[in-house]
């Protein structure tokens, strides 16, 4: 039994040195799962001239240089891939956990009010929603490789700012449509921001630059003004080594 | 270790590359040389491989001086090139003497210009590239006085006759103006678009002061998106061609975010994106419709142009005895068997 049954993919034009592979089986759950095992085949595969390729949530970004492959033969790839996914019989990587505290409002989360308003329940029940929903990495986006994820269950999407701040500071926690998402780096920012983590996501110094990848899970925990001083400067690691896999989704 | 530039004027200058191939998958923009045709150039000209780091200046006047003598080349916007005082050829190998300095002013046709050093220089890599990563705070940016090592000394080439250009290598330079032409192939969310999508090859557009590495802004009649509801992120291809507000049409460039949420409408072409490189604000760009077979085929002519070059250049510097690239020394070892 393979443990993947890909999705069927439309492939788009993107440029001279671009594909968009989209899966379209309409199922989330398998057209993400389709478009992270491909795009980690392809970083794999070695074909000459691929550069790489950027999974999200449906669809897949390929890369590669026009002057050595052609758009027809990185198309004959993917499709190589998904055959090759379709009889294989690895799931993948065991998904590690992320326990991120986050002060959330005040100067920390500047947005957690008018959020509250918006949506039309209090502080206190945006922060409950918020911290006790268990997340799923989904992919690594701008900027810097931020943790995408499925935002939590609050009663209506959140509309982006009208006005981007020009800057948000690293650590913030913040929310936009049905995502959530953590900045690893200072970058102009035009999601709510509801809290901050004293955390240190982004590390030039390792390879990768975050500790998270695609398919992880991460929980946020309330903590006082006051602690926050006392997580600053730590890295984010995975809490638990991989050694309790069943209980990580839990 | 051979010697050193000082920085005695840094400008808008920082060390760079053709790009950090690898940084899209973890989330980082690609970023490199914005003008990667003109960045090529300038190590060809110089017998690197073309992926060595190499300088861009942006826009602002530039001057530096070697404790070693080197071989330059200045490629990119036209510009006035002085070394020792003497004016000197741009798009051509130029020797300077230890002690000389080298001055670039008056980067007025375009936006940017590269120049290359025989043998590089010495630059900090993340994930294998020294490009220059303003979000994550990665990169050699240059600062008056700052010293960068060089990697190989050259000993000074003077034509002996009356100071005439010592190297006539005819390189194909690019054309920049005030008014530019960019080449963009229809992008995958075209349709989203409606009629109103052909605007964007009606219409003239005008370079906002905004604009910068990660992408151009453009003002003008925009492509209204005729579909509602919110776009799952999605990556984005460099040359990316968006509607994000009503004021303004936006092409990402090699510093883009790698994933958005809005519908792209076009990409430019690669070689569009070297014109991009080279717009200033309050230039005008008119977009030319045309296919990835075409933009492909344009794409590989110019490659080609360059590879000319390349043999060109390793016939001269081999005989004149300047150290040629590593694959060019392989050759008589790999002869004997």
């Amino acid at each position: 039994m393979p443990a993947l049954m890909p999705s069927a993919v439309d492939v788009f034009e993107s440029g001279d040195a671009a594909l968009r592979v989209v899966a379209t089986s309409g199922e989330p759950e398998q057209d993400w799962a389709t478009v992270h095992r491909l795009a980690e085949w392809l970083d794999g595969c070695g074909a000459e001239g691929l550069h790489g390729a950027v999974p999200t949530y449906d669809s897949v970004l390929v890369e590669f240089d026009a002057l050595t492959v052609s758009a027809r033969q990185i198309r004959a790839f993917v499709a190589l891939g998904l055959r090759q996914l379709a009889l294989s019989t690895d799931d993948g990587a065991t998904p590690r956990e992320f326990d991120v505290p986050v002060v959330y409002g005040g100067a920390y989360g500047p947005d957690l009010e008018y959020l509250a308003d918006y949506e039309g329940i209090s502080v206190e029940d945006v922060i409950r929603i918020h911290s006790s929903k268990t997340y799923v990495i989904r992919c690594l986006g701008a900027p810097a490789g931020s943790p995408m994820m499925d935002g939590p269950d609050f009663p209506a999407p959140v509309p982006r700012l009208k006005d981007p701040r020009l800057s948000v500071p690293a650590g913030a926690v913040a929310v936009a449509g049905r995502q959530a998402v953590i900045a690893p780096a200072v970058a102009p920012g035009g999601w709510q921001v509801v809290g901050q983590t004293p955390l240190t996501l982004l590390n030039l110094d390792r390879d990768p630059l975050v500790p998270y990848r695609p398919g992880d899970v991460l929980r946020f925990r309330p903590i006082a003004v006051e602690e926050f001083a006392a997580y600053e400067g730590q890295m984010m690691e995975a809490r638990r080594a991989e050694a309790h896999p069943a209980e990580a989704r839990s | 270790m051979s010697g050193q530039i000082i920085v005695q004027q840094s400008g808008n200058s920082v060390v760079t590359d053709l790009g950090r191939f690898r940084g899209p998958r973890y989330g980082l923009p690609v970023n490199g040389a914005l003008d990667q045709y003109s960045a090529r150039a300038a190590n060809i000209l110089v017998a690197n491989d073309d992926n060595a780091p190499l300088l861009e200046l942006t826009a602002l006047d530039f001057r530096m001086t070697t404790t070693s003598d080197i071989l330059i080349a200045v490629t990119g916007a036209p510009l006035s090139l002085t070394v020792g005082g003497r004016a000197c050829p741009q798009w051509e190998p130029v020797s300077v003497r230890a002690g000389e300095t080298v001055a670039v002013r008056g980067i007025t046709g375009g936006l940017r210009a590269y120049v290359a050093i025989h043998g590089s220089v010495d630059a900090p890599t993340l994930l294998g590239s020294c490009a220059p990563d303003t979000v994550v705070g990665f990169g050699l940016q240059l600062r008056d006085g700052m010293a960068v090592e060089t990697l190989r000394r050259v000993p000074p080439i003077r034509q002996p006759y009356f100071d005439m250009p010592l190297f006539r290598l005819a390189v194909e330079r690019p054309h920049p103006g005030r008014r530019l032409r960019v080449e963009v192939t229809d992008g995958p969310d075209f349709a989203e678009f409606g009629d109103s999508a052909n605007l964007l090859f009606r219409s003239e557009y005008t370079v906002s002061p905004r604009s910068n590495h990660i992408g151009l802004r453009l003002g003008g009649e925009l492509p209204e998106r005729t579909t509602t509801g919110e776009v799952l992120s999605r990556g984005v291809p460099v040359g990316a061609v968006e509607v994000p507000s009503r004021h303004e049409l936006l092409v990402l460039h090699r510093g883009r975010g790698v994933t958005a949420g809005y519908p792209v409408l076009a990409v430019a072409t690669s070689l569009g994106l070297d014109v991009l490189a080279q717009a200033r604000p309050g230039d005008t760009v008119r977009f030319a419709r045309t296919t990835v077979a075409e933009a492909t085929a344009g794409y590989r002519r110019s490659m080609q142009q360059l590879e000319a070059l390349r043999q060109s250049v390793i016939t001269v510097f081999t005989l004149l005895g300047i150290g040629s690239p590593a694959r060019w020394r392989e050759l008589p070892a790999a002869a004997c068997g």
